[in-house]
């Protein structure tokens, strides 16, 4: 394999341990649409970024975390309307605005179009480095709040009335959340990170016992699928992000199948 | 003394422009045991998490230990909460998660330790201890969604209780159980009350499962509360039919004094909710 190589299996690993870790919480809190929609607002941030000549990493990045924090002040005991109701209309709002500001795009849309399906291949060392920034930012956060983040798991209710700030820890993980998916999106695409959130997770909560189990299974499963996908790809000369999607399927179609053969005795 | 007292003034809470809840007074000193009954959509439930801070409402003051919970900042709010073990319904808390029942119960230190700080040894004594005397010490490590519906209920008050409430906020906890573990769990809820001698709010629709040192009972009706004091002096057939909408009875039966419907309603038939009577 080629020395660059390293370089994209690196990163492939740091991406998917991060989105991984990250799914934790994302499919726990029962939240999925939180992911799509951040995912797409990193998209719209991106384009717009792109169309107005701002920094492609910073740019979207705020935009991400802006938008993802203001989802804490939204309360949904209050609201008419369904949270993942009002997120899937959010989240049909910014593929919207992606498309409207790729159809705004003068000249050639190849580099833009390319958000959608990502390219590992073309990972370059500040795209490392950056991703390695914010998987350790948020890696410390998952340590630091660790007791917080486990009973807002459990029950945002049961955090609450337990004296937990529930909007504080929580702002701070949909910030953090944005974060990592804009960083991300460039290597994985803004259609393909989702799965990469939701799968490792889910199919680490089928197979584990205790959250700490949870947590570094998710997280090898998320390297293991962007790992895998990649090597996959290379030796049969495949597309490398829906590669990545199907082994982070196939890791779920596992795991369930593990604990349907094992049963619930857990 | 005043660290489990609570009082409600004015309390009014509105959802889509409808009022929910309207309570002008409730009045619970540190140390009383009062069951919160009324028929579905009452506002048991909404009553309960205004009393807990979970729900600021639209107006009035909800007192907690000499401060108003409706006007406290986030941080002070929190530092109040951690004195609330709050017991929610199994709707709100997500079972399926591969949480350890160790996990659960450490769950209630969360709020008494400072941010930043991870359990210490201490904690985890206090854990193993009310696992131990909810009688969980053989199912320690085993996942709380593999549990019964009842040992689920037992984990949840051991997480309650390790964070060494003030007041004690269930709501439901018999729901959805049978016989055997309602009057378990009330009889749980009857033994920590009398040996810890905290305040406890205990919302049911079934009075049948209210413990006996529950003497005292808020009664609500669409969102109103109709009747507070005495058991035997709220649940008269007048309030009954304003909270029920029937025509209601309150026979002695088997020791027990049960809420059943009127004969000239139901010619006799045993459709009946029921409550311990000393």
């Amino acid at each position: 394999m080629d020395p660059f190589f390293y370089l994209v299996v690196l990163s492939g690993a740091i991406a998917g341990g991060s989105c991984g870790l990250l799914g934790v919480y994302i499919v726990g809190l029962r939240l999925p649409f939180i992911g799509i929609f951040i995912s797409h607002t990193a998209m719209a941030g991106t384009v717009y970024s792109y169309l107005l000549g701002l920094n492609p990493i910073l740019g979207p990045a705020a935009v991400s975390m802006v938008a993802a924090a203001s989802l804490a002040t939204v309360r949904p005991e209050k609201s008419r309307i369904d949270p993942n109701v009002a997120l899937a209309i959010l989240f049909s709002l910014m593929l919207g605005l992606t498309f409207l500001g790729i159809g705004l795009v003068q000249g050639s849309r190849s580099e833009i179009l390319g958000l959608l399906w990502g390219s590992i291949l073309f990972v370059r060392m500040r795209n490392f480095i950056v991703i390695s920034i914010a998987a350790i930012l948020f890696v410390v956060f998952a340590i630091v709040f660790n007791k917080e983040l486990k009973v807002l798991l459990f029950s945002r209710s049961v955090g609450s009335a337990t004296g937990v700030h529930e909007t504080f820890v929580y702002t701070l993980f949909l910030a953090l959340c944005g974060a990592i998916l804009a960083v991300n999106l460039p290597l994985v695409g803004g259609l393909m990170i989702f799965s990469l959130i939701t799968n490792p997770a889910a199919a680490a909560y089928q197979v584990c016992r205790g959250h700490r189990a949870v947590i570094v299974t998710s997280t090898l499963f998320g390297v293991v699928s962007a790992v895998g996908g990649f090597i996959v790809s290379y030796y049969l000369n495949l597309p490398t992000g829906a590669c990545i999607v199907l082994a982070s399927t196939l890791l779920f179609a596992l795991a369930a199948g593990w604990r349907a053969i094992r049963g619930r005795a857990d | 003394m005043t660290a489990g007292s609570l009082t409600l003034c004015d309390v009014q809470v509105r959802r889509c422009g409808r009022t929910v809840l309207q309570v002008d007074r409730l009045a619970v000193p540190s140390g009383a045991f009062v069951g919160i009954i009324g028929a579905n959509g009452a506002g048991k439930t909404t009553l309960l998490k205004v009393c807990a801070g979970l729900i600021r409402p639209d107006r009035g003051a909800v007192r907690f230990a000499d401060n108003d919970l409706t006007r406290l900042s986030g941080w002070r709010k929190c530092s109040l909460r951690r004195h609330v073990g709050y017991i929610p319904q199994s709707a709100e808390y997500n079972a399926d998660l591969p949480f350890t029942v160790r996990e659960v119960v450490a769950m209630g230190r969360t709020g008494i330790r400072p941010l930043l700080a991870g359990l210490t040894k201490a904690d985890y004594e206090s854990v193993d201890h009310w696992i131990d005397r909810l009688g969980l010490a053989g199912r320690r490590n085993q996942t709380f969604r593999s549990l019964s519906g009842g040992e689920q209920q037992k984990v949840l008050i051991a997480r309650a209780m390790t964070q060494e409430p003030r007041i004690l906020m269930l709501d439901e906890p018999c729901a959805s159980l049978d016989f055997h573990w309602k009057y378990q769990i009330s009889e749980i809820v009857e033994r920590l009350y009398d040996r810890a001698k905290m305040t406890v709010l205990m919302v049911s629709h079934d009075t049948s499962v209210l413990p006996q040192a529950c003497r005292r009972v808020a009664l609500l009706g669409e969102g109103r509360l109709l009747a507070d004091g005495d058991i035997d002096e709220v649940l008269t057939p007048e309030t009954l039919r304003l909270a029920y909408h029937g025509d209601l009875e309150t026979p002695l039966v088997g020791g027990r004094r049960h809420i059943v419907r009127s004969s000239r309603a139901c010619d006799g038939s045993l459709e009946f909710m029921s409550r311990p009577h000393k």
